[in-house]
């Protein structure tokens, strides 16, 4: 089992964002998690990438029991076990690309020169190597977001989460990160997807989570469209 | 203006840390401002002001009135360039016994008069009436206050048998002379000199005054004009202690301004920055580019106003005890110092504001031209170019990530990275100047302690002070205080006020013998005095009277006079104080003796039991052990203790913006860095690298500044001429040390926001564009 969340809750002064929210993610699964805006999904996402605790209940990611782990171990927990691709990228604009990939491995102490090599494996597997010296302004949206993906595999995690990893792209940009992400499930990575977008959920994940007022609504299982 | 003000107030309130930060720099900086200028004033004003009142002589010259008539002294009055003049008056030399009044004895210049008034010099009486008829003198009062009144019918006998009678006391801030008859008592005296009493249209600087002087005297048989003293003499002793304090406090009040400057530019431009969306959004709503500008100068000059207030009001509660130590013991005459001018808090109070105005108009004229749209999208736009093939080049280099990234933040934002910097450097300036200042006093206040071992005055009971007498003789004292155990060297004094020529005010002349090792460390050019005709002075004496190594004056005491040579320089000095040697005392006073010893015991040795021995000796001794500390070491240190921590604190809270400003705008980065794994301890370390960096460049920069300040400081104090060894200060353990204080003003600022920035909530940061 790569993520167990059992009963967790999550309240923000009196708004309770999840609500005794439990649920089970195994190895080589893709999740899509759905919901209408304020029912929890990113709150969820927050959870299981260790970003913030919850007020009650358990989260175990890959054997750790988060709540257990401080500021710290947190950190480390992410870099070893998570990869993360956002909305909006999140790159940093004052490295180039190649950089902000190799980021994740020379945090870990890995040697430059050893973390660039890595990185631009991924880059060129990712179709974008020969963007490798553009900074982060001078990419197209699905350039930005593959490097973002290059970036969240580094570290080879367990599980890679991706919160709205279209919602900023053009339908073109939007297909080929599907596609990349659908590649990365055929190959066992573990994904867990937060989105707005039925397609993306239909034709990356092999499970639905639909949430409301920070519950798991429905539980469906889905057909690979790909 | 409602929408202005509404505006101003709310980006106050949203930037509350910046507007607190920007208050209390402008808090410490008008503070340190402000003493600086309370201490320029002082130097000057009261004296100025005092002496316009009595409408005190330009040049009070003396005659010898054997080559010189008195009608061709009158003609001078009517010379070019003379605005007005008094005298001639008779001025005679009369011996005064030992503890006459409050005076050690020795000699009193004295001058008939007919009255306190007139053109020139209007004494003010203030005790008793002037002297009118013979046998009555008044004595010339020359500190604040006034004496006491009963000393009022004391009797003076003069070596031609006549008997002179205190009727009065008065104040002359020209120091015209130390007492004054009448005309006819002055007649009576055999008056060899007379006194012209001089006001010149130009008398603005030493030259002018001498030109002026010598067109008024054109004319005269040569060599009559014995001596003359012009009222810049009197000015300079008057501000002498304060002089020796104002060129530190002036560089440090120049600091702290530059300082106030910089931080206020940087927090401005910053507050400009990273508030375009704001800018962008407020033209977007219909507010003129003037309306802009004005909500960013309200939004500053709330601070700015309340920390010049507080700081003027906390630099007048610091500058009064200040102020009452830089004049404590200067002859102040009528001038009032210890009150600090109005124009000084109205000078700190205009001009602060004005201060953080101006360089808030620079980034808030950008925020003037800025476009509307260009402003919204730049809040959010991604920066591009700035530094970035350092951030690679540090990128591949074998440091610690976190560290690589800190190093390569300042390249991001070029501008106000120097500006942070000039801070720090600026910073470190102050903390070497103000060690090196330190160790310079530190040097100081130990000479002639090089031997460690304690120093005993012994005085001698007499009718000065009511004690009794010793039954010892002068010699047997030093004898058996020199037999005493722990006695290595006893120094017998004796303080005489003797007359120089061409001097109106007597100097204090200190005669000496036995025991000079001291020497070896106060005189700091020539030598000390060996033998009769030779004299040592500190530098003030010898500036103010014009005088250098070589130089021959003639000493007058007891009707007796010797010529002397000015064979050595002290360390420091009372600018009105000589040194002699005991030779030099026998040959104008063959009968005088010692009243002060002072016995240097050996390392070691019980200074207590030692004073307990003297008082053993003879009951008209009275030992004391002396001081170890030094008031001027003492007060210098604590003026640059204070600065220091002022600008010290100033320049960290420079840093402190910077940081605030950088990890506020990289908020996404630094969510982003701790969502892949950044530990919050690799977050502090590449915050505090960002500015430890500039910390260290910091440092190489400002030490060299802050050396040069302090040899400017030190070059600079009148009273004191430091010798090489005490300015050479410097050596690499303690220039590794200021290069760490660059460091360490940096990391103190940079700390909070890093720590704030580690503790950061990360999950909003990443998820809102």
């Amino acid at each position: 089992m790569v993520v167990r969340l059992d009963g967790v809750h999550k309240e923000y002064g009196d708004a309770k964002a999840l609500d005794g929210l439990s649920l089970e993610i195994r190895a080589g699964d893709a999740v899509a998690v759905m919901g209408p805006s304020g029912c929890g999904k990113s709150t969820l996402l927050n959870m299981v990438a260790g970003l913030d605790r919850p007020t009650s209940g358990t989260v175990e990611v890959h054997g750790h029991d988060l709540k257990k782990l401080d500021e710290t171990g947190l950190a480390l927990f992410r870099r070893r076990n998570v990869g993360m691709i956002f909305q909006f990228f999140n790159l940093i604009d004052d490295l180039p690309a190649l950089d902000n990939v190799a980021l994740p491995a020379q945090l870990t102490g890995t040697p430059a020169r050893q973390a660039r090599r890595r990185a631009l494996e991924l880059l060129d597997e990712l179709g974008v190597a020969e963007r490798r010296n553009n900074y982060p302004a001078t990419l197209s949206g699905g350039e930005r977001q593959r490097v973002a993906v290059a970036r969240a595999l580094m570290n080879r995690p367990a599980l890679l989460l991706a919160d709205e990893p279209t919602g900023a792209l053009d339908s073109r940009s939007g297909e080929q990160v599907m596609d990349l992400l659908i590649d990365l499930n055929q190959i066992g990575q573990t994904l867990l997807i937060v989105t707005h977008d039925p397609q993306l959920a239909t034709r990356c994940a092999s499970r639905l989570i639909e949430v409301a007022d920070g519950r798991v609504a429905r539980e469906s299982t889905l057909e690979a469209t790909a | 203006m409602s929408a202005v003000w509404r505006a101003s107030r709310a980006a106050v309130k949203r930037r509350r840390l910046q507007t607190f930060v920007i208050g209390l720099v402008v808090f410490c900086s008008t503070t340190t401002v402000l003493l600086a200028l309370a201490l320029l004033s002082a130097a000057s004003g009261p004296f100025d002001k005092a002496y316009a009142a009595q409408r005190g002589a330009h040049a009070v010259a003396a005659f010898d009135t054997t080559k010189v008539s008195r009608e061709q002294l009158a003609r001078t009055a009517r010379q070019p360039g003379v605005e007005a003049a008094a005298g001639p008056f008779g001025q005679a030399v009369v011996d005064i016994p030992k503890d006459w009044l409050w005076m050690a004895g020795g000699t009193l210049t004295v001058v008939g008069r007919a009255d306190q008034a007139g053109p020139v010099d209007r004494i003010e009486l203030l005790e008793g009436h002037w002297a009118t008829a013979p046998g009555e003198i008044v004595v010339n009062w020359s500190v604040q206050g006034s004496p006491d009144p009963e000393l009022l019918g004391t009797k003076l006998e003069t070596p031609g048998g006549a008997t002179l009678t205190v009727v009065g006391f008065a104040a002359s801030m020209s120091k015209s002379a130390s007492a004054w008859v009448s005309p006819e008592q002055m007649a009576a005296l055999h008056p060899a000199s007379a006194q012209m009493l001089y006001r010149f249209t130009d008398s603005s600087t030493e030259a002018r005054l001498s030109a002026s002087l010598a067109r008024a005297t054109t004319g005269l048989p040569k060599e009559s004009l014995t001596g003359a003293q012009t009222y810049l003499t009197l000015k300079q002793a008057f501000s002498a202690r304060a002089d020796s304090y104002l060129p530190f406090i002036t560089l440090f009040g120049i600091l702290g301004l530059l300082v106030s400057a910089l931080l206020v530019g940087n927090v401005v431009s910053g507050a400009v920055v990273s508030g375009y969306r704001h800018i962008g959004v407020l033209k977007a709503l219909g507010f003129t580019p003037n309306q802009v500008v004005a909500v960013y100068l309200t939004m500053l000059s709330v601070p700015a106003v309340v920390g010049c207030v507080l700081g003027t009001l906390a630099g007048n509660a610091l500058a009064g005890p200040i102020l009452k130590v830089a004049f404590s013991g200067i002859e102040v005459g009528r001038a009032s110092v210890g009150g600090i001018s109005p124009w000084v808090s109205v000078a700190c109070l205009v001009g602060m504001p004005a201060l953080v105005l101006l360089a808030a108009l620079v980034p808030a004229l950008r925020a003037h031209r800025l476009p509307a749209a260009e402003a919204i999208s730049a809040g959010g736009a991604p920066r591009t170019g700035r530094g970035l093939r350092v951030q690679r080049i540090l990128g591949a280099t074998r440091l610690p990530r976190p560290v690589s990234l800190g190093l390569g933040q300042p390249f991001a934002r070029p501008s106000r990275t120097l500006l942070t910097m000039a801070a720090i450097v600026l910073g470190v300036t102050t903390v070497t100047l103000s060690t090196g200042l330190t160790s310079t006093m530190v040097a100081y206040g130990k000479v002639g302690r090089e031997d460690g071992g304690a120093r005993i005055h012994v005085t001698t009971g007499g009718a000065g002070n009511d004690r009794t007498p010793p039954r010892l003789s002068d010699p047997q004292i030093e004898k058996r205080l020199r037999s005493l155990p722990g006695a290595e060297g006893v120094r017998a004094r004796a303080l005489s006020q003797a007359n120089m020529t061409g001097q109106t005010q007597p100097v204090f002349a200190d005669f000496y013998r036995g025991d000079d090792s001291s020497y070896e460390h106060t005189i700091v050019k020539g030598r000390a005095p060996a033998t009769a005709g030779e004299i040592v002075a500190g530098p003030a004496f010898l500036s103010q009277r014009g005088l250098k190594l070589g130089d021959r004056v003639t000493l007058e005491l007891n009707g007796r006079k010797i010529t002397a040579t000015v064979v050595g320089q002290l360390i420091e000095g009372d600018a009105r104080a000589l040194e002699a040697t005991w030779e030099s005392f026998a040959q104008l006073a063959p009968d005088a003796r010692a009243t002060e010893y002072t016995v240097r015991l050996a390392s070691g040795a019980d200074a207590r039991a030692y004073a307990e021995a003297v008082a053993a000796l003879d009951p008209g001794l009275h030992a004391s052990v002396l001081d170890s500390g030094n008031a001027a070491t003492a007060t210098v240190i604590t003026f640059s203790t204070v600065f220091t921590v002022l600008l010290t604190l100033v320049a960290s809270l420079g840093v402190f913006n910077t940081v605030l400003l950088n990890t506020r705008e990289r908020r996404r980065d630094l969510g982003m860095l701790k969502s892949i794994g950044m530990t919050p301890r690799q977050v502090v370390v590449m915050t505090v690298t960002s500015v430890a960096g500039l910390g260290a460049v910091g440092g190489l920069l400002g030490i060299p500044l802050g050396i040069v300040a302090h040899r400017l400081v030190v070059d600079h104090v009148g009273v004191v001429d430091f010798p090489a060894h005490m300015k050479d200060v410097w050596h690499a353990p303690q220039l590794a040390a200021m290069l760490l204080a660059g460091v360490a003003i940096a990391v103190l600022g940079a700390l909070v926001p890093a720590r704030s920035a580690a503790r950061m909530t990360i999950a909003s940061a990443l998820h809102t564009e």
